[in-house]
C-alpha cells in the first residue's frame, strides 16, 4: 500500500470522531447547497419550462368593460404589425373577486373558461390530476388551489355574483401559464360546457372578455408594445379596461419564495462554511500537537513533510468526497419537501429530475474548499524539525497570568476552574463564540420571516394601504354611500383611494393609488424615502420603477392617462412587493391633471372602530358591514373587499415556508453547534485528560468536572448570543431587504419581537450548555489511576 | 498500634488480549497509623498496583481494602473520589502538578474540596508551602517555572493540605537528583515524624532507608517485611539490616 494511504487510513482509524463530526457538518453544508442549486437550476427553470411547453408566448392582455368594436379584423390590426403569433379568445373575467383560498379568500380577477382551453394554440391548460367520476357541474381549479389553496377533488368551489351564487364541483386541478398563481392576480378556470354556457348567458354582458396571447417580434419590446397597445385599445373604446402581464413577471412572481429558500439556504451554508474551515484548521492543529512524537518519528525514518501533509490532505479529502456525495444525495431526497413548498407558491408541478450541475457544483465546491483549508493549514508540518518533534514540540508553557487565582476569586469552586479553562482555551472560544453567533443569526432571520409572514402577517409588504374593508359603489349612489359609511358608528376613518393604471413614456405601467386625503392613510411606512405628495404637481413612486429609469427625489416625471399627460415632481420612494414593484400614489387633485377624478366611482375603504385581536371575529364584522351596505344599495354596490379574510387567503403561501424555514434553521443550528460542541470538548478532554486525571487523584468527581468544563464553555455561549442578538437584531432587516429589493421592497422594517430573539438566545444558550454536558461525558472515562500509571 | 488499612485476599488481574496477567494475589497486608511504609519490589513486580489498590484509586479484581473500618472496594469511582479527598494524599513520580495553575492554585485546588472557609485554607496553604520550603515568591509561579524538586514539594504540601490520614507516594524522587531528591525525602520524613502516616513505593535503598516499615512484593505477593524502627540520619546498623533484608528477597 502507498505510504499516503497508510498514513491516512491510520489517520482516519485513529480520529474516528473528528472525521465524523467533520463529515456531518459536510453531509449538512453539501445538502443544503445542493438544495439551494436544485431550487436555483431545476425547480425555479420548470416554471420558464412550462410557460414555453404550454405555449405562454411573451405576454397576455386582456380587454374587458365596453367590447364594441373589438372584432376579429381590429384585434389583427392591434397585434398582428409586432408580433410573430397571436392567439384571441373570448371568455369571462371577474375583476377584483374574492375567490376561497388557503385560510381566507383572494380578491383577484378571476378568467372562466370553457373545455376548449385545454386545445387551445397559445396558452393551453393541461390537467395535473382530476376525479373523471364528476361528468358534470364541475371546475378545474389551477394546481395552486390544491398545493396552498386547500381544495382537493370533489369539493365544492363557489362563484358569487350580484347575490347569486354559482356551485361547482371540483374536477381536477390545471397547470396554466397566466391564472395559475395567486401572485399573478390572477387565476384561470375552466368550467364544463354546460355549465359555462349558464354563467356566459347570466353574466357575459358584464363580464365578457378578450384575451390575446402574443409571441412578439424580435426587437419589440414588451413594455413598450403593451401600453401603445392599451393606448390603441383605448382609442377603439374609451371605456374598455385593459390589463396585461409579460412571461417574464409571471415567472419572477411564481418563483420568488422558491429564491428566498435557495438564498437562505445558501447564506445557512456560507456560515457553516466558515464553522467547517475553523474545524478543519482546528484539527489540524490538534492533529499536530497530539502526534508530535510520531510525527517527528515518520520524519526521522525518512517522510518527508509532503508525505505526511498529503497523507493529512487526503484524510480530509476522503471525508469531503464521502460527505458531499452522501450530502447531495441527501439533497435529492429531501428535496420533495422543500419542492413542495416552493410548489405551493409556483403552482407548478414540478418532477425533481437529475440535474447534473446542481448535483456537481456543491461536491466539487465542498472538496476544492477542503483542498485549500486543509493544504494552508496543514503547510506548518513542512517547518517542524524530527528532533524538535521527538522532543514533542519543545512546549514552553507561556501562561502569562494566573487567571481567576484561586486564593482571590469570589466564584465558586467549580466556576472558578471553570473559568480557568475558559481563558487557557481561547481558539476554542472563538470558534463558539462566532458558530454560535452565526447560528443566533440563521435563527433571527428565520423568527422575522416566521413573525412577518405567518404569526403576525406584516400587512404593508402585501398591499400598500391596509384597512378593514372596501366598498366600491358607482357614480350614481358614491355621494350618498359615502355619507352612509360615515354615519355608520362601527366603522371609522373612511377614505377614499382608487386604482388606476397610469404610464410612463410609453414603457410602462404604473399602478397608481389616487388618494383623497393622504393624511389618513393607514401605512405610514409607505414612503421609505422623502414624503408622500402634498401637492397637485407632486407624486411618489415605487423605489424599483425610480431605480430602474434612474429617477431621484425632486425629477420630473411625465405620466400619461389615455390621451393626457402631465409633468409631475417626484417627492418620496415608496416600497411595495405588488404589481412587479411598480405602483405610484396621487393626490385627487395631483390626478385631476391626466383624468377627470370628479367622475369615476367611489372607492371607500375603512377601518373597524373596535378591532378585535381575533381575526375570526373582525371577518363577521366587516361581512356584516358589506352586506348591510349591499342590502341597502344593491346593484350600485360595483365590488367589496373584507380585508381580513384576503389576507388569510394571500398569507396562506408565505406561512407555510415561513414556519418550515423557522424549524428548518433551528434545527440545523442545534445540530451545528452540537458538532462544533462535540469537536471542541473531545479535543479539550482530550488535551486535558493528565489534568482531568490529576482531578479525579485529587477527589475531584466526574460531574464536577464535566460541569465545570461545560460551564467553561458558557462564557462564549453567552457574549455570543447577547452580542450575535443585539447585531441580528439590527442587521437584520438591512440584510432582509438586500434580497427584497428585487421584489420591490426597497426598506425592511419587518417587527422582530424582541422576547423571540431573548429565547433563541437563552434557548441556543441552554441548549449548547446541555449539550456541552452531554459531550464531556468522555470525562466519566478518564481514570485517575489509568492516565497517571500510562504517562 | 491501630491500623488505617487492611486488606483481605487482595487480587489484580490484567487482561490483554485474551491474556491474564496476575498482578497481585491474595494479598494480605494491614498498614499502620503513623508509620512510613515502603513498598519495595523489582520492576513489574506490582508495587504501584497495590500502592493504588489501597488508595482507592484502582479497583481490585478480588478481596477488600477496608480504609479506617470503611470497605472502599464497594465504593463507586464518585464515592472513591469522595472519599480521597480528605483521607488520601498523593505524591507522584511526575509531579502531576497542573500546569495551567501556579502553585498556590495547585494547593487551593485540593483544599477547596475540604475546606469551605478560604481565609482558613490560604492560611493553611501558607503554612504547609513555607514547611515544605517553598518560600512566597514561588507562590504565584507556574509549575514550569520552578524546578523538579521545588514542584515535587509542592506536590507533598498539595498531598498534605487536606490533613489526610495516609500519603500515598510512587516514587516521589525517582525523576529527580539525588541532591533535590533528597530534600523532598526530608520534607516526607519531617511530616512523618510529626505524625503523618505514609505509604511509599520506591525501588531506591536510600529512600526506602526513611521507612520504618519495608514491604517487599514479588510476584504480586507481599515477599517479606522488615521493620527498621525509627528513622536517624546516619545509622549504619539499620541500613544494614534494610540491605541484609533485600539481600534476602532477592534484591
Amino acid at each position: 500500500m502507498n505510504k499516503t494511504l497508510l498514513l491516512t487510513k491510520s489517520n482516519l482509524r485513529k480520529n474516528r470522531g473528528t472525521s465524523v463530526g467533520l463529515f456531518l457538518l459536510m453531509v449538512i453544508a453539501t445538502c443544503l447547497i445542493g438544495i439551494s442549486l436544485l431550487i436555483f437550476m431545476d425547480c425555479y427553470p420548470s416554471v420558464s419550462r412550462e410557460a414555453v411547453r404550454l405555449k405562454g408566448g411573451d405576454g397576455y392582455i386582456s380587454i374587458t368593460g365596453d367590447l364594441e368594436g373589438f372584432t376579429d379584423e381590429k384585434i389583427a390590426e392591434l397585434f398582428e404589425d409586432d408580433t410573430d403569433s397571436y392567439y384571441a379568445y373570448h371568455d369571462l373575467k371577474l375583476s377584483n373577486h374574492p375567490v376561497a383560498f388557503g385560510n381566507g379568500e383572494v380578491v383577484i380577477s378571476v378568467d372562466i373558461c370553457d373545455d376548449s382551453a385545454f386545445e387551445r394554440p397559445m396558452n393551453t391548460f393541461e390537467v395535473i390530476t382530476e376525479d373523471s367520476s364528476i361528468a358534470d357541474n364541475y371546475v378545474y381549479l389551477p394546481y395552486q388551489f390544491n398545493t396552498s389553496g386547500g381544495f382537493k377533488t370533489g369539493d365544492v368551489f363557489e362563484i358569487d355574483n350580484s347575490g347569486k351564487t354559482y356551485s361547482y364541483t371540483v374536477k381536477g386541478f390545471t397547470n396554466v401559464v397566466y391564472g395559475g398563481c395567486n401572485n399573478t392576480a390572477l387565476f384561470a378556470l375552466v368550467l364544463d360546457n354546460d355549465s359555462y354556457e349558464t354563467l356566459w348567458n347570466d353574466t357575459h354582458e358584464e363580464f365578457e372578455n378578450i384575451n390575446v396571447i402574443y409571441d412578439l417580434k424580435d426587437g419589440v419590446k414588451n413594455g413598450e408594445f403593451r401600453i401603445r397597445t392599451f393606448n390603441e385599445i383605448l382609442k377603439v373604446s374609451p371605456l374598455a379596461v385593459t390589463e396585461g402581464y409579460d412571461i417574464d413577471g409571471v415567472i419572477s412572481n411564481r418563483t420568488f419564495i422558491g429564491l428566498i429558500i435557495a438564498v437562505s439556504f445558501l447564506v445557512a451554508t456560507s456560515l457553516i462554511i466558515v464553522a467547517i474551515a475553523m474545524m478543519l484548521a482546528n484539527s489540524i492543529s490538534n492533529y499536530i500537537k497530539e502526534n508530535m512524537k510520531t510525527l517527528g518519528a515518520l520524519k526521522a525514518i525518512g517522510y518527508t513533510g509532503k508525505d505526511i501533509k498529503s497523507s493529512l490532505v487526503v484524510w480530509f479529502l476522503v471525508i469531503a468526497v464521502l460527505s458531499s456525495i452522501i450530502g447531495i444525495v441527501l439533497a435529492y431526497l429531501v428535496m420533495p419537501v422543500f419542492a413542495s413548498i416552493v410548489i405551493g407558491q409556483m403552482g407548478v408541478p414540478y418532477v425533481e429530475s437529475f440535474n447534473l450541475l446542481a448535483t456537481l457544483i456543491p461536491i466539487v465546491y465542498v472538496i476544492l474548499f477542503t483542498l485549500v483549508v486543509t493544504v494552508i493549514c496543514a503547510n506548518k508540518i513542512s517547518k517542524i524539525l524530527p528532533i524538535v518533534a521527538l522532543r514533542e514540540g519543545v512546549e514552553s508553557h507561556n501562561f502569562k497570568k494566573n487567571h481567576v487565582a484561586l486564593s482571590k476569586s469570589s466564584l465558586s469552586l467549580n466556576a472558578s476552574l471553570a473559568m480557568k479553562t475558559f481563558f487557557s482555551n481561547m481558539k476554542q472560544n472563538v470558534i463558539t463564540f462566532i458558530v454560535l453567533g452565526f447560528m443566533v443569526f440563521c435563527c433571527v432571520i428565520s423568527l422575522l420571516l416566521y413573525e412577518n409572514f405567518s404569526r403576525k402577517p406584516k400587512l404593508d409588504i402585501l398591499t400598500t394601504e391596509i384597512c378593514a374593508g372596501v366598498v366600491t359603489s358607482d357614480y350614481d349612489t358614491r355621494e350618498e354611500v359615502l355619507e352612509y359609511l360615515e354615519n355608520r358608528s362601527d366603522i371609522k376613518n373612511i377614505r377614499e383611494i382608487i386604482n388606476m393604471n397610469v404610464y410612463y413614456n410609453d414603457e410602462e405601467s404604473l399602478f397608481c393609488y389616487i388618494v383623497k386625503d393622504l393624511s389618513k392613510m393607514n401605512n405610514k411606512n409607505l414612503c421609505y424615502k422623502g414624503r408622500l405628495p402634498e401637492y397637485d404637481n407632486e407624486i411618489a413612486v415605487s423605489g424599483s420603477f425610480a431605480k430602474a429609469y434612474g429617477f431621484g427625489i425632486g425629477d420630473e416625471i411625465k405620466i400619461d392617462y389615455g390621451d393626457n399627460s402631465y409633468d409631475y415632481l417626484i417627492t418620496g420612494f415608496i416600497q411595495t412587493t405588488n404589481n412587479s414593484g411598480r405602483e405610484a400614489i396621487l393626490s385627487y387633485k395631483a390626478a385631476d391633471h391626466i383624468m377627470d377624478i370628479d367622475n369615476i366611482p367611489g372607492w371607500y375603504w375603512f377601518d373597524l372602530t373596535n378591532e378585535s385581536d381575533d381575526v375570526d371575529e373582525n371577518i363577521d364584522e366587516v361581512n356584516r358591514i358589506i352586506e348591510e351596505c349591499e342590502d341597502k344599495y344593491g346593484n350600485h354596490i360595483i365590488s367589496t373587499m373584507n380585508f381580513y379574510k384576503m389576507i388569510g387567503g394571500a398569507m396562506t403561501t408565505f406561512q407555510g415556508i415561513s414556519v418550515m424555514m423557522l424549524i428548518v434553521m433551528c434545527s440545523i443550528s442545534v445540530v451545528v453547534i452540537a458538532l462544533i460542541l462535540y469537536l471542541l470538548i473531545k479535543s479539550l478532554v482530550y488535551h486535558k485528560r493528565r489534568d482531568y486525571g490529576i482531578y479525579k487523584a485529587l477527589g475531584y468527581t466526574s460531574g464536577s468536572l464535566m460541569l465545570q468544563t461545560a460551564m467553561s464553555f458558557m462564557p462564549s455561549v453567552i457574549a455570543s448570543a447577547i452580542v450575535f442578538s443585539i447585531v441580528s437584531y439590527n442587521v437584520a432587516n438591512p440584510y432582509i431587504s438586500m434580497f427584497m429589493r428585487a421584489f420591490g421592497l426597497m426598506k425592511c422594517d419587518f417587527a422582530i419581537p424582541v422576547p423571540g430573539v431573548v429565547a433563541i438566545a437563552a434557548g441556543l444558550t441552554v441548549v449548547s450548555f446541555f449539550l456541552a454536558l452531554l459531550q464531556t461525558r468522555r470525562i466519566k472515562k478518564i481514570e485517575a489511576y489509568n492516565m497517571l500509571v500510562a504517562e | 498500634m491501630k491500623n488505617i488499612i487492611e486488606t483481605k485476599k487482595l487480587c489484580k488481574t490484567f487482561s490483554n488480549g485474551g491474556v491474564q496477567q496476575h498482578v497481585l494475589r491474595n494479598v494480605n497486608l494491614e498498614i499502620y497509623e503513623g508509620d512510613f511504609t515502603i513498598i519495595m519490589g523489582a520492576s513489574g513486580a506490582g508495587k504501584s498496583t497495590l500502592l493504588y489498590s489501597l488508595s482507592g484509586m484502582d479497583k481490585p479484581t478480588l478481596g477488600s481494602v477496608s480504609f479506617c473500618g470503611t470497605e472502599i472496594t464497594k465504593m463507586n469511582t464518585d464515592e472513591l473520589a469522595l472519599f480521597r479527598r480528605s483521607n488520601c494524599g498523593f505524591v507522584f513520580q511526575q509531579v502531576y502538578l497542573v500546569e495551567s495553575m501556579s502553585v498556590l492554585d495547585n494547593i487551593m485546588a485540593a483544599g477547596l474540596l475540604v475546606y469551605k472557609d478560604k481565609r482558613t485554607l490560604l492560611n493553611k496553604a501558607g503554612e504547609i508551602l513555607k514547611a515544605v520550603d517553598i518560600d512566597e515568591p514561588l507562590w504565584n509561579k507556574f509549575p514550569t517555572q520552578i524546578s523538579g524538586g521545588e514542584a515535587q514539594r509542592v506536590g507533598i504540601a498539595r498531598a498534605l493540605i487536606n490533613d489526610p490520614k495516609l500519603v500515598f507516594a510512587d516514587e516521589p524522587t525517582g525523576a529527580l537528583n539525588s541532591h533535590t531528591g533528597k530534600a523532598v525525602l526530608d520534607t516526607l520524613t519531617k511530616f512523618n515524624e510529626k505524625g503523618q502516616s505514609i505509604v511509599m513505593v520506591t525501588h531506591d535503598i536510600t529512600s526506602a532507608r526513611r521507612g520504618n516499615r519495608i514491604l517487599y512484593v514479588k510476584d504480586g505477593e507481599i515477599a517479606g517485611e522488615c521493620n527498621l524502627g525509627k528513622y536517624v540520619t546516619g545509622d549504619k546498623e539499620r541500613h544494614q539490616k534494610l540491605n541484609d533484608f533485600l539481600a534476602k528477597m532477592g534484591w
